[in-house]
Protein backbone atom coordinates (compact mmCIF):
# COMPACT_ATOMS: atom_id res chain seq x y z
CA UNK A 1 0.00 0.00 0.00
CA UNK A 2 1.46 3.20 -1.13
CA UNK A 3 -0.43 5.89 0.72
CA UNK A 4 0.61 8.23 3.45
CA UNK A 5 -1.59 9.38 5.94
CA UNK A 6 -2.02 12.87 7.01
CA UNK A 7 -4.95 12.84 9.53
CA UNK A 8 -3.00 16.79 9.93
CA UNK A 9 -5.15 17.84 6.88
CA UNK A 10 -8.55 17.03 9.03
CA UNK A 11 -7.18 18.29 12.51
CA UNK A 12 -7.12 22.27 10.80
CA UNK A 13 -10.41 21.89 10.24
CA UNK A 14 -12.32 20.57 12.96
CA UNK A 15 -14.40 23.40 13.50
CA UNK A 16 -16.96 22.13 11.12
CA UNK A 17 -16.78 18.37 12.69
CA UNK A 18 -17.49 19.68 15.99
CA UNK A 19 -20.29 21.71 14.47
CA UNK A 20 -21.41 18.85 13.32
CA UNK A 21 -21.09 16.65 16.25
CA UNK A 22 -23.34 19.68 17.94
CA UNK A 23 -26.36 19.25 15.28
CA UNK A 24 -26.13 15.66 15.52
CA UNK A 25 -26.52 15.32 19.60
CA UNK A 26 -29.06 18.38 19.61
CA UNK A 27 -30.91 15.67 17.16
CA UNK A 28 -30.52 12.58 18.76
CA UNK A 29 -31.33 14.41 22.72
CA UNK A 30 -35.01 16.18 21.21
CA UNK A 31 -35.79 12.96 18.71
CA UNK A 32 -35.10 11.21 22.12
CA UNK A 33 -37.42 13.38 24.34
CA UNK A 34 -40.20 12.52 21.79
CA UNK A 35 -39.10 9.23 21.28
CA UNK A 36 -39.61 8.45 25.06
CA UNK A 37 -42.92 10.19 25.71
CA UNK A 38 -44.70 9.28 22.66
CA UNK A 39 -43.29 6.26 22.99
CA UNK A 40 -45.01 5.83 26.65
CA UNK A 41 -48.29 7.01 25.01
CA UNK A 42 -48.56 4.45 22.00
CA UNK A 43 -47.88 1.47 24.28
CA UNK A 44 -50.77 2.26 26.24
CA UNK A 45 -52.45 3.02 22.80
CA UNK A 46 -51.73 -0.51 21.25
CA UNK A 47 -52.82 -2.55 24.54
CA UNK A 48 -56.58 -0.58 24.52
CA UNK A 49 -59.51 -2.46 25.12
CA UNK A 50 -60.55 -0.91 21.70
CA UNK A 51 -59.62 -2.04 18.24
CA UNK A 52 -60.44 1.12 16.55
CA UNK A 53 -57.72 2.67 18.81
CA UNK A 54 -55.33 -0.61 18.39
CA UNK A 55 -55.85 -1.06 14.79
CA UNK A 56 -54.65 2.61 13.66
CA UNK A 57 -51.40 2.81 16.42
CA UNK A 58 -50.44 -0.72 15.60
CA UNK A 59 -50.45 0.15 11.85
CA UNK A 60 -48.57 3.61 12.81
CA UNK A 61 -45.12 0.84 14.68
CA UNK A 62 -45.34 -1.94 12.01
CA UNK A 63 -44.41 0.55 9.52
CA UNK A 64 -42.32 2.67 11.00
CA UNK A 65 -40.70 -0.58 12.36
CA UNK A 66 -40.36 -2.45 9.14
CA UNK A 67 -39.82 0.28 6.49
CA UNK A 68 -35.99 1.18 6.44
CA UNK A 69 -35.31 4.59 8.16
CA UNK A 70 -33.28 6.21 5.10
CA UNK A 71 -36.68 6.37 3.41
CA UNK A 72 -38.81 7.53 6.37
CA UNK A 73 -36.44 10.68 6.46
CA UNK A 74 -36.29 10.93 2.57
CA UNK A 75 -40.24 10.68 2.63
CA UNK A 76 -40.65 13.19 5.56
CA UNK A 77 -38.67 15.60 3.67
CA UNK A 78 -40.09 15.46 0.39
CA UNK A 79 -43.83 14.13 1.08
CA UNK A 80 -44.82 16.38 4.25
CA UNK A 81 -44.11 19.81 2.87
CA UNK A 82 -46.03 18.82 0.09
CA UNK A 83 -48.80 17.10 1.35
CA UNK A 84 -49.03 20.29 4.51
CA UNK A 85 -47.95 22.59 2.79
CA UNK A 86 -45.89 23.35 5.61
CA UNK A 87 -41.88 23.97 5.94
CA UNK A 88 -40.28 23.71 9.17
CA UNK A 89 -36.39 24.25 9.47
CA UNK A 90 -34.64 20.65 8.20
CA UNK A 91 -32.78 20.40 11.57
CA UNK A 92 -37.09 20.19 12.87
CA UNK A 93 -37.88 17.88 9.87
CA UNK A 94 -35.08 15.80 10.79
CA UNK A 95 -35.90 15.64 14.97
CA UNK A 96 -39.74 14.66 13.87
CA UNK A 97 -38.49 11.95 11.62
CA UNK A 98 -36.33 10.21 13.87
CA UNK A 99 -38.35 10.89 17.24
CA UNK A 100 -41.20 9.00 15.36
CA UNK A 101 -38.82 6.38 14.07
CA UNK A 102 -37.65 5.72 17.67
CA UNK A 103 -41.57 6.09 19.52
CA UNK A 104 -42.59 3.41 17.08
CA UNK A 105 -39.32 1.16 18.24
CA UNK A 106 -39.33 2.27 22.23
CA UNK A 107 -43.59 1.76 22.21
CA UNK A 108 -42.55 -2.25 21.41
CA UNK A 109 -40.02 -2.00 24.47
CA UNK A 110 -42.78 -0.06 26.56
CA UNK A 111 -45.12 -2.74 25.43
CA UNK A 112 -43.12 -5.88 26.15
CA UNK A 113 -41.99 -4.65 29.53
CA UNK A 114 -45.59 -3.61 30.53
CA UNK A 115 -46.98 -7.08 29.81
CA UNK A 116 -43.80 -9.20 31.64
CA UNK A 117 -45.74 -7.42 34.90
CA UNK A 118 -46.71 -10.59 36.59
CA UNK A 119 -50.24 -10.81 36.93
CA UNK A 120 -50.41 -11.80 40.83
CA UNK A 121 -48.88 -7.92 41.30
CA UNK A 122 -51.86 -6.87 39.13
CA UNK A 123 -54.17 -8.95 41.44
CA UNK A 124 -52.61 -8.13 44.45
CA UNK A 125 -53.05 -4.37 43.54
CA UNK A 126 -56.83 -5.51 43.32
CA UNK A 127 -57.03 -6.89 46.43
CA UNK A 128 -55.64 -3.87 48.26
CA UNK A 129 -58.50 -2.08 46.88
CA UNK A 130 -56.19 0.54 44.82
CA UNK A 131 -58.33 1.86 41.50
CA UNK A 132 -57.43 1.00 38.37
CA UNK A 133 -55.54 4.50 38.19
CA UNK A 134 -53.40 3.82 40.89
CA UNK A 135 -52.41 0.32 39.73
CA UNK A 136 -51.65 1.55 36.73
CA UNK A 137 -49.36 4.58 38.28
CA UNK A 138 -48.08 2.38 41.32
CA UNK A 139 -47.49 -1.15 40.10
CA UNK A 140 -46.98 -1.86 36.28
CA UNK A 141 -45.53 2.31 35.82
CA UNK A 142 -42.06 1.65 38.05
CA UNK A 143 -41.86 -2.03 37.26
CA UNK A 144 -41.79 -1.63 33.72
CA UNK A 145 -40.10 1.45 33.11
CA UNK A 146 -37.09 -0.22 35.28
CA UNK A 147 -37.28 -3.15 32.90
CA UNK A 148 -37.16 -1.55 29.82
CA UNK A 149 -34.41 1.08 30.57
CA UNK A 150 -31.55 -1.39 29.04
CA UNK A 151 -33.76 -1.37 25.85
CA UNK A 152 -34.58 2.18 25.75
CA UNK A 153 -31.17 3.00 26.35
CA UNK A 154 -30.26 0.74 23.69
CA UNK A 155 -32.99 2.06 21.19
CA UNK A 156 -31.53 5.86 21.92
CA UNK A 157 -28.03 5.30 20.98
CA UNK A 158 -29.82 3.68 17.72
CA UNK A 159 -31.11 6.78 16.98
CA UNK A 160 -28.18 8.45 17.35
CA UNK A 161 -26.24 6.21 15.22
CA UNK A 162 -29.13 6.69 12.59
CA UNK A 163 -28.88 10.49 12.90
CA UNK A 164 -26.26 9.81 9.93
CA UNK A 165 -29.05 9.42 7.49
CA UNK A 166 -30.09 13.12 7.95
CA UNK A 167 -27.06 14.41 5.91
CA UNK A 168 -28.43 12.40 3.04
CA UNK A 169 -31.18 15.39 2.70
CA UNK A 170 -28.17 17.85 3.69
CA UNK A 171 -29.24 18.51 7.50
CA UNK A 172 -25.38 19.32 8.59
CA UNK A 173 -24.81 17.04 10.88
CA UNK A 174 -20.95 15.29 11.59
CA UNK A 175 -21.41 13.00 8.90
CA UNK A 176 -22.77 15.77 6.32
CA UNK A 177 -19.58 17.93 7.53
CA UNK A 178 -17.27 14.83 7.72
CA UNK A 179 -18.83 14.07 3.97
CA UNK A 180 -17.88 18.08 2.79
CA UNK A 181 -14.62 17.32 4.42
CA UNK A 182 -13.54 14.31 2.87
CA UNK A 183 -14.27 16.00 -0.72
CA UNK A 184 -12.33 19.49 -0.17
CA UNK A 185 -9.34 18.01 1.64
CA UNK A 186 -9.34 14.97 -0.61
CA UNK A 187 -8.50 12.72 2.33
CA UNK A 188 -11.94 10.38 2.53
CA UNK A 189 -9.71 7.60 4.54
CA UNK A 190 -8.66 9.93 7.55
CA UNK A 191 -12.25 11.87 7.33
CA UNK A 192 -14.27 9.39 7.56
CA UNK A 193 -11.98 7.24 10.11
CA UNK A 194 -12.08 10.25 12.42
CA UNK A 195 -15.97 10.96 11.69
CA UNK A 196 -16.57 7.37 12.72
CA UNK A 197 -14.16 7.32 15.78
CA UNK A 198 -16.48 10.19 16.83
CA UNK A 199 -19.61 8.33 16.51
CA UNK A 200 -17.90 4.94 18.49
CA UNK A 201 -16.77 7.62 21.52
CA UNK A 202 -19.99 8.71 22.07
CA UNK A 203 -21.93 5.31 21.35
CA UNK A 204 -19.86 2.89 22.96
CA UNK A 205 -19.83 4.42 26.65
CA UNK A 206 -23.85 3.86 26.63
CA UNK A 207 -23.42 0.50 25.19
CA UNK A 208 -21.16 -0.45 27.92
CA UNK A 209 -23.53 1.11 30.35
CA UNK A 210 -26.41 -1.30 28.89
CA UNK A 211 -24.56 -4.30 29.58
CA UNK A 212 -23.91 -3.40 32.99
CA UNK A 213 -27.17 -3.11 33.82
CA UNK A 214 -28.14 -6.31 31.67
CA UNK A 215 -25.49 -8.18 33.79
CA UNK A 216 -26.70 -6.68 37.41
CA UNK A 217 -30.16 -7.87 36.24
CA UNK A 218 -29.43 -11.32 35.80
CA UNK A 219 -27.37 -11.28 39.20
CA UNK A 220 -30.51 -9.92 40.95
CA UNK A 221 -32.56 -12.34 39.08
CA UNK A 222 -31.02 -15.42 39.68
CA UNK B 1 -53.02 18.70 -4.67
CA UNK B 2 -53.97 15.71 -6.54
CA UNK B 3 -52.58 11.76 -6.77
CA UNK B 4 -51.75 10.03 -9.39
CA UNK B 5 -50.24 6.80 -8.61
CA UNK B 6 -50.67 5.22 -12.30
CA UNK B 7 -47.49 7.23 -12.97
CA UNK B 8 -45.62 4.59 -10.58
CA UNK B 9 -47.18 1.47 -12.18
CA UNK B 10 -45.18 3.20 -15.53
CA UNK B 11 -41.68 2.45 -13.75
CA UNK B 12 -42.51 -0.96 -12.21
CA UNK B 13 -40.25 -2.56 -14.37
CA UNK B 14 -37.33 -0.42 -12.66
CA UNK B 15 -38.70 -0.80 -9.39
CA UNK B 16 -38.75 -4.39 -9.87
CA UNK B 17 -34.89 -4.37 -11.75
CA UNK B 18 -34.30 -2.30 -7.65
CA UNK B 19 -36.27 -4.84 -5.45
CA UNK B 20 -34.13 -7.50 -7.30
CA UNK B 21 -30.61 -6.31 -6.63
CA UNK B 22 -31.72 -5.30 -2.94
CA UNK B 23 -32.43 -8.84 -2.58
CA UNK B 24 -29.41 -10.26 -3.88
CA UNK B 25 -27.20 -7.81 -2.36
CA UNK B 26 -29.64 -8.63 1.23
CA UNK B 27 -29.70 -12.85 0.43
CA UNK B 28 -25.66 -12.55 -0.14
CA UNK B 29 -24.63 -10.99 2.84
CA UNK B 30 -27.00 -12.97 5.33
CA UNK B 31 -25.53 -16.13 4.29
CA UNK B 32 -21.74 -14.31 4.37
CA UNK B 33 -22.80 -12.50 7.42
CA UNK B 34 -24.06 -15.09 9.18
CA UNK B 35 -21.23 -17.10 8.59
CA UNK B 36 -18.90 -14.50 10.05
CA UNK B 37 -21.33 -13.82 12.87
CA UNK B 38 -20.91 -17.71 14.11
CA UNK B 39 -17.08 -17.61 13.89
CA UNK B 40 -16.87 -14.76 15.77
CA UNK B 41 -19.01 -15.40 18.40
CA UNK B 42 -16.82 -18.60 18.44
CA UNK B 43 -13.89 -16.08 18.71
CA UNK B 44 -15.48 -14.42 21.39
CA UNK B 45 -15.96 -16.90 24.00
CA UNK B 46 -12.24 -18.94 22.80
CA UNK B 47 -9.92 -19.30 25.66
CA UNK B 48 -7.24 -16.86 23.51
CA UNK B 49 -7.05 -13.63 24.99
CA UNK B 50 -5.66 -12.19 21.46
CA UNK B 51 -8.63 -13.91 19.80
CA UNK B 52 -10.79 -12.51 22.35
CA UNK B 53 -9.42 -9.06 21.98
CA UNK B 54 -9.94 -8.70 17.99
CA UNK B 55 -13.05 -9.98 17.57
CA UNK B 56 -15.01 -7.75 20.36
CA UNK B 57 -13.11 -4.56 19.30
CA UNK B 58 -14.43 -5.47 15.77
CA UNK B 59 -17.93 -6.15 16.88
CA UNK B 60 -17.91 -3.04 19.58
CA UNK B 61 -16.66 -1.15 16.48
CA UNK B 62 -19.13 -2.40 13.92
CA UNK B 63 -22.27 -2.10 16.29
CA UNK B 64 -20.86 1.27 17.43
CA UNK B 65 -21.02 3.13 14.13
CA UNK B 66 -23.66 4.23 11.88
CA UNK B 67 -23.81 1.66 9.29
CA UNK B 68 -23.80 4.70 6.88
CA UNK B 69 -20.44 5.81 8.00
CA UNK B 70 -19.39 2.24 7.62
CA UNK B 71 -20.72 2.11 3.55
CA UNK B 72 -18.69 5.24 2.97
CA UNK B 73 -15.84 3.93 4.43
CA UNK B 74 -15.70 0.78 2.42
CA UNK B 75 -17.03 2.58 -1.05
CA UNK B 76 -14.18 5.50 -0.83
CA UNK B 77 -11.46 4.08 1.60
CA UNK B 78 -11.46 0.59 0.87
CA UNK B 79 -10.07 1.07 -2.58
CA UNK B 80 -7.62 3.31 -1.86
CA UNK B 81 -5.96 1.14 0.96
CA UNK B 82 -6.43 -2.03 -1.21
CA UNK B 83 -5.18 -0.51 -4.21
CA UNK B 84 -7.62 -2.16 -6.24
CA UNK B 85 -11.07 -1.35 -7.48
CA UNK B 86 -13.95 -2.74 -6.29
CA UNK B 87 -17.43 -3.16 -8.21
CA UNK B 88 -20.26 -2.00 -6.63
CA UNK B 89 -21.84 -4.61 -5.43
CA UNK B 90 -18.66 -5.89 -4.58
CA UNK B 91 -18.12 -2.97 -1.83
CA UNK B 92 -22.17 -3.25 -0.70
CA UNK B 93 -21.54 -6.75 -0.01
CA UNK B 94 -18.19 -6.21 1.81
CA UNK B 95 -19.34 -3.20 4.05
CA UNK B 96 -23.36 -4.96 4.88
CA UNK B 97 -21.39 -8.05 5.55
CA UNK B 98 -19.11 -6.80 8.27
CA UNK B 99 -22.10 -5.09 9.54
CA UNK B 100 -23.92 -8.37 9.93
CA UNK B 101 -21.37 -10.31 10.95
CA UNK B 102 -21.03 -7.51 14.03
CA UNK B 103 -24.58 -7.72 14.98
CA UNK B 104 -25.19 -11.40 14.22
CA UNK B 105 -22.58 -12.46 16.46
CA UNK B 106 -24.22 -11.13 19.26
CA UNK B 107 -27.18 -13.03 18.48
CA UNK B 108 -24.86 -16.58 18.55
CA UNK B 109 -22.94 -15.42 21.48
CA UNK B 110 -26.35 -15.03 23.74
CA UNK B 111 -27.39 -18.42 21.78
CA UNK B 112 -23.96 -20.12 22.66
CA UNK B 113 -24.13 -19.44 26.13
CA UNK B 114 -27.26 -21.69 26.27
CA UNK B 115 -25.50 -24.54 25.27
CA UNK B 116 -24.80 -26.23 28.81
CA UNK B 117 -21.34 -27.13 30.08
CA UNK B 118 -22.64 -30.49 30.45
CA UNK B 119 -22.74 -31.31 26.85
CA UNK B 120 -19.28 -29.71 26.53
CA UNK B 121 -18.32 -32.15 29.50
CA UNK B 122 -20.15 -35.06 27.39
CA UNK B 123 -18.07 -34.00 24.03
CA UNK B 124 -14.85 -34.49 26.01
CA UNK B 125 -15.87 -37.63 27.77
CA UNK B 126 -17.22 -39.21 24.09
CA UNK B 127 -13.51 -38.47 22.90
CA UNK B 128 -15.05 -36.00 20.08
CA UNK B 129 -12.63 -33.37 18.40
CA UNK B 130 -13.09 -29.75 18.71
CA UNK B 131 -14.07 -29.44 15.26
CA UNK B 132 -16.88 -32.29 15.37
CA UNK B 133 -18.37 -30.79 19.22
CA UNK B 134 -18.75 -27.49 17.02
CA UNK B 135 -20.10 -28.41 14.37
CA UNK B 136 -22.26 -31.41 15.75
CA UNK B 137 -23.36 -30.75 19.06
CA UNK B 138 -22.51 -26.66 19.58
CA UNK B 139 -23.72 -25.53 16.38
CA UNK B 140 -26.94 -27.18 15.64
CA UNK B 141 -28.39 -26.15 19.00
CA UNK B 142 -27.24 -22.06 18.90
CA UNK B 143 -29.12 -21.95 15.32
CA UNK B 144 -32.14 -23.40 16.49
CA UNK B 145 -32.04 -21.05 19.59
CA UNK B 146 -31.02 -18.01 17.62
CA UNK B 147 -33.06 -18.44 14.90
CA UNK B 148 -35.98 -16.02 15.83
CA UNK B 149 -33.09 -13.46 16.82
CA UNK B 150 -31.53 -13.91 13.53
CA UNK B 151 -34.54 -13.54 11.80
CA UNK B 152 -34.85 -10.27 13.04
CA UNK B 153 -31.39 -9.54 12.33
CA UNK B 154 -32.51 -10.60 8.74
CA UNK B 155 -35.07 -7.72 8.78
CA UNK B 156 -32.59 -5.68 10.35
CA UNK B 157 -30.20 -5.98 7.21
CA UNK B 158 -33.05 -5.87 4.69
CA UNK B 159 -33.86 -2.68 5.82
CA UNK B 160 -30.20 -1.68 6.10
CA UNK B 161 -29.34 -2.48 2.75
CA UNK B 162 -31.65 0.94 1.58
CA UNK B 163 -28.78 2.74 2.71
CA UNK B 164 -26.40 1.72 -0.37
CA UNK B 165 -28.47 3.94 -2.07
CA UNK B 166 -26.72 6.85 -1.20
CA UNK B 167 -23.51 5.69 -2.38
CA UNK B 168 -25.04 4.53 -5.77
CA UNK B 169 -25.68 1.48 -5.90
CA UNK B 170 -29.54 1.28 -7.81
CA UNK B 171 -31.25 -0.80 -5.57
CA UNK B 172 -34.46 -0.33 -4.93
CA UNK B 173 -34.61 3.12 -2.96
CA UNK B 174 -31.93 4.61 -5.56
CA UNK B 175 -34.90 3.63 -8.14
CA UNK B 176 -37.31 4.93 -6.01
CA UNK B 177 -35.43 8.34 -5.27
CA UNK B 178 -34.62 8.48 -9.58
CA UNK B 179 -38.36 8.38 -10.34
CA UNK B 180 -39.46 10.13 -8.13
CA UNK B 181 -37.02 13.43 -8.49
CA UNK B 182 -37.60 12.89 -12.57
CA UNK B 183 -41.28 13.08 -12.40
CA UNK B 184 -41.25 15.45 -9.34
CA UNK B 185 -43.75 12.93 -7.77
CA UNK B 186 -42.08 12.36 -4.66
CA UNK B 187 -45.68 11.58 -2.72
CA UNK B 188 -46.44 8.87 -4.85
CA UNK B 189 -43.81 6.93 -5.50
CA UNK B 190 -41.77 6.79 -2.01
CA UNK B 191 -44.59 5.71 -0.59
CA UNK B 192 -45.03 2.90 -2.93
CA UNK B 193 -41.61 2.51 -1.87
CA UNK B 194 -42.03 2.41 1.31
CA UNK B 195 -45.21 -0.03 1.18
CA UNK B 196 -43.12 -2.58 -0.79
CA UNK B 197 -40.55 -2.46 2.05
CA UNK B 198 -43.06 -2.88 4.25
CA UNK B 199 -44.72 -5.76 2.66
CA UNK B 200 -41.60 -8.01 2.39
CA UNK B 201 -40.44 -6.62 6.44
CA UNK B 202 -43.80 -7.23 8.25
CA UNK B 203 -44.55 -10.63 7.55
CA UNK B 204 -40.90 -11.57 8.68
CA UNK B 205 -41.26 -9.85 11.98
CA UNK B 206 -44.29 -11.66 12.60
CA UNK B 207 -42.94 -14.91 11.50
CA UNK B 208 -40.38 -14.14 13.99
CA UNK B 209 -43.32 -13.68 16.85
CA UNK B 210 -44.55 -17.50 15.07
CA UNK B 211 -41.27 -18.99 15.49
CA UNK B 212 -40.60 -17.68 19.13
CA UNK B 213 -43.92 -18.73 20.48
CA UNK B 214 -44.87 -22.19 18.13
CA UNK B 215 -41.62 -23.83 16.97
CA UNK B 216 -39.41 -23.35 20.12
CA UNK B 217 -41.56 -24.44 22.90
CA UNK B 218 -42.64 -27.27 20.93
CA UNK B 219 -39.39 -28.32 20.31
CA UNK B 220 -38.52 -27.03 23.94
CA UNK B 221 -35.11 -25.79 23.50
Amino acid sequence: MSYTFDFASVFRNMAPLWDGLLVTIQLTIAANVIGLTLGFVLALLVMSRWRAIRLPVTLFIEFFRCTPAIIQIVWFFYCVPMLFNVFLGSVTMGIMALGLNLAAFNAEAYRASIQAVPREQLDAGVALGLTPFQRVLYIILPTAVRNSVPVLLTNGIGTFQQSALVAIVAVQDLMYQGKTLATLTYRPIETFTIVALVYFAVSFPVSQIVGYLERRREVLAS
Amino acid sequence: MTFNFAVVFKFQDALLLGLLTTLKLTLICIVLGCALGFFLALARTSKSAILRGVSSIYVEFFRGTPVLVQLFWVFFCLPLVLGVELSNLASGVIALTLYMGAITSETFRASLKSVGQEQLDACVALGLSPWARTMNVVLPQAVLRAAPTLLSNCVSLFKESALVSAVGMADLMFVGQNISNNTARPVEVLTVVALIYFVIAFPLTRAVTVIEHRILKRLAV
